[in-house]
């Protein structure tokens, strides 16, 4: 079988650690999960000279609640995050971390490594767009926080200069009267990748749709928020004669292509049923 | 590099490169041979093993990561008393057939059954979604498993 290229190995235990080797060695590159990189590793499709694993830094591995906002650490796995707090917040991150991989996957693999690999399939990206997620992101000398949409720098490219780390994924608690979905479109359910994918946000005032959010996987170069379709829909009621019309007017705001896994209209038309599904199903959740 | 850990209750040392892979240590170095070597990209399950209590693909593990950690294999639950039920509900059932997916079919069942007793069906094929079987289209593997839980005796 087909043995992995050398490379050194490094565990800092600090972030500082992490960030100093990230700084200092050439072609480092940064190990949380593995589940996507180890298969890339044995391909050769990527041969770095020193790999920094973060599963040592202590500081990386939590899901909290800070000052209004949830906290993803850098290392929390996606079975972490199913099981924590997030279930009641944002069932929609939920709903798709569970959908992810298998268990086997699911208890090594992180939400940063699935956002940093910025593939425009990565399930949990929809509902982080939703719940209007940001980025923090360290390097030695700095820290920013960025929209989530600004790491998406196009299919599996990231934003992060060579120096930086992501150690945090944030999002507001969302306020009473709100509720997320996720749907999805695979070739099969179990352990398959996403062909479509769909989140929605809603925040409910009565029967008044007062905020809407929609976002969608593997419809354009990454995933993507649709503001024209979510216009449509603050501040009126849901009418199953809106539902279609919502429906209808995603498939011109996505921009898919055709693949082994679908074809370009396939998806626009899934876009139109997965937004049926989210919305109608984000709306239950808020009653 | 030289790697600390416990494998299956015992404290182990072991002198590996470090881009070696989990499965290849345990396989090479160690003679735990249960840890089978399918796809090798974490879709298969036939690496499947217990690290800190949770199923891993140890094929996307590497060795230097266990270090200070708990391995736990199928030669670790061979006195188990659900590994026991599970083994002998395999065999019963006809849930095996070449074999080759059962160790890591085993480990998985057994996170299954120790975290959710009675699983009803829909769960028992959650619990399996990352172990394929060639051979038995999955059926009497199932209904393995869910015989199993019957026979764990309530504690």
């Amino acid at each position: 079988m087909k043995p992995l290229p050398r490379f050194q190995y490094h565990a800092p235990t600090t972030v500082d650690e992490a960030l100093l080797l990230l700084t200092t060695l050439d072609q480092a590159k940064l190990f949380t999960g593995g589940t996507d990189l180890v298969p890339l590793l044995r391909e050769a499709a990527c041969s770095p000279s020193h790999l920094v694993d973060l599963n040592k830094v202590a500081e990386l591995n939590y899901i909290r609640e800070d000052s209004g906002f949830i906290c993803i650490g850098a290392t929390a796995t996606l079975t972490n995050v199913a099981v924590s707090l997030i279930a009641s917040v944002a069932p929609a991150l939920v709903d798709a971390v569970s959908r992810i991989g298998s268990p086997q996957i699911r208890n090594r693999a992180t939400i940063t490594g699935n956002l940093c690999n910025a593939s425009p399939a990565a399930d949990s990206a929809p509902p982080l767009l939703v719940h209007e997620a940001e980025v923090t992101i360290k390097s030695l000398d700095d820290t920013r926080i960025i929209p989530l949409d600004d790491l998406f720098a196009g299919p599996k490219l990231n934003s992060l200069e060579p120096d930086e780390l992501v150690t945090e994924i944030r999002f507001p608690v969302p306020p009473q009267g709100a509720a997320s979905s996720y749907k999805r479109i695979g070739r099969r359910k179990a352990f398959t990748l996403s062909v479509v994918s769909a989140a929605a946000y809603v925040e409910m005032n009565g029967g008044e749709v007062k905020e809407a959010r929609l976002a969608f996987g593997s419809v354009a170069e990454t995933p993507i928020r649709t503001p024209d379709v979510e216009v449509m829909l603050r501040g009126e009621i849901l009418t199953d004669g809106l539902l279609v019309e919502a429906a209808e007017a995603v498939k011109c705001s996505v921009a898919p292509i055709t693949d082994v896994r679908g074809t370009a209209e396939y998806r626009r038309d899934m876009c139109g049923v997965l937004l049926k599904r989210a919305l109608s199903e984000a709306v239950e959740r808020a009653r | 590099m030289m790697i600390n850990f416990e494998l299956n209750g015992q404290p182990t040392t072991v002198e590996v490169e470090p881009y070696t892979i989990l499965a290849d240590m345990l396989r090479d170095e160690l003679d735990i041979k249960s840890v089978k070597k399918g796809c090798e990209q974490g879709e298969c399950g036939a690496c499947t093993l217990l690290l800190d209590g949770n199923p891993v693909a140890s094929c996307l593990v590497l060795a230097p990561q266990v270090e200070g950690r708990r391995v736990t294999t199928l030669e670790g639950l061979e006195k188990n008393p659900l590994m026991i039920d599970l083994r002998e509900a395999f065999v019963e059932n006809g849930a095996v057939q070449c074999g080759f997916c059962t160790p890591g079919m085993l480990i998985s069942a057994y996170a299954l059954l120790r975290d959710n007793p009675h699983p009803t069906e829909h769960e028992v094929k959650r619990g399996i979604e990352g172990n394929i079987c060639r051979c038995t289209g999955f059926t009497k593997i199932l209904e393995a498993i869910l015989d199993a839980a019957e026979r764990v005796s309530p504690e």
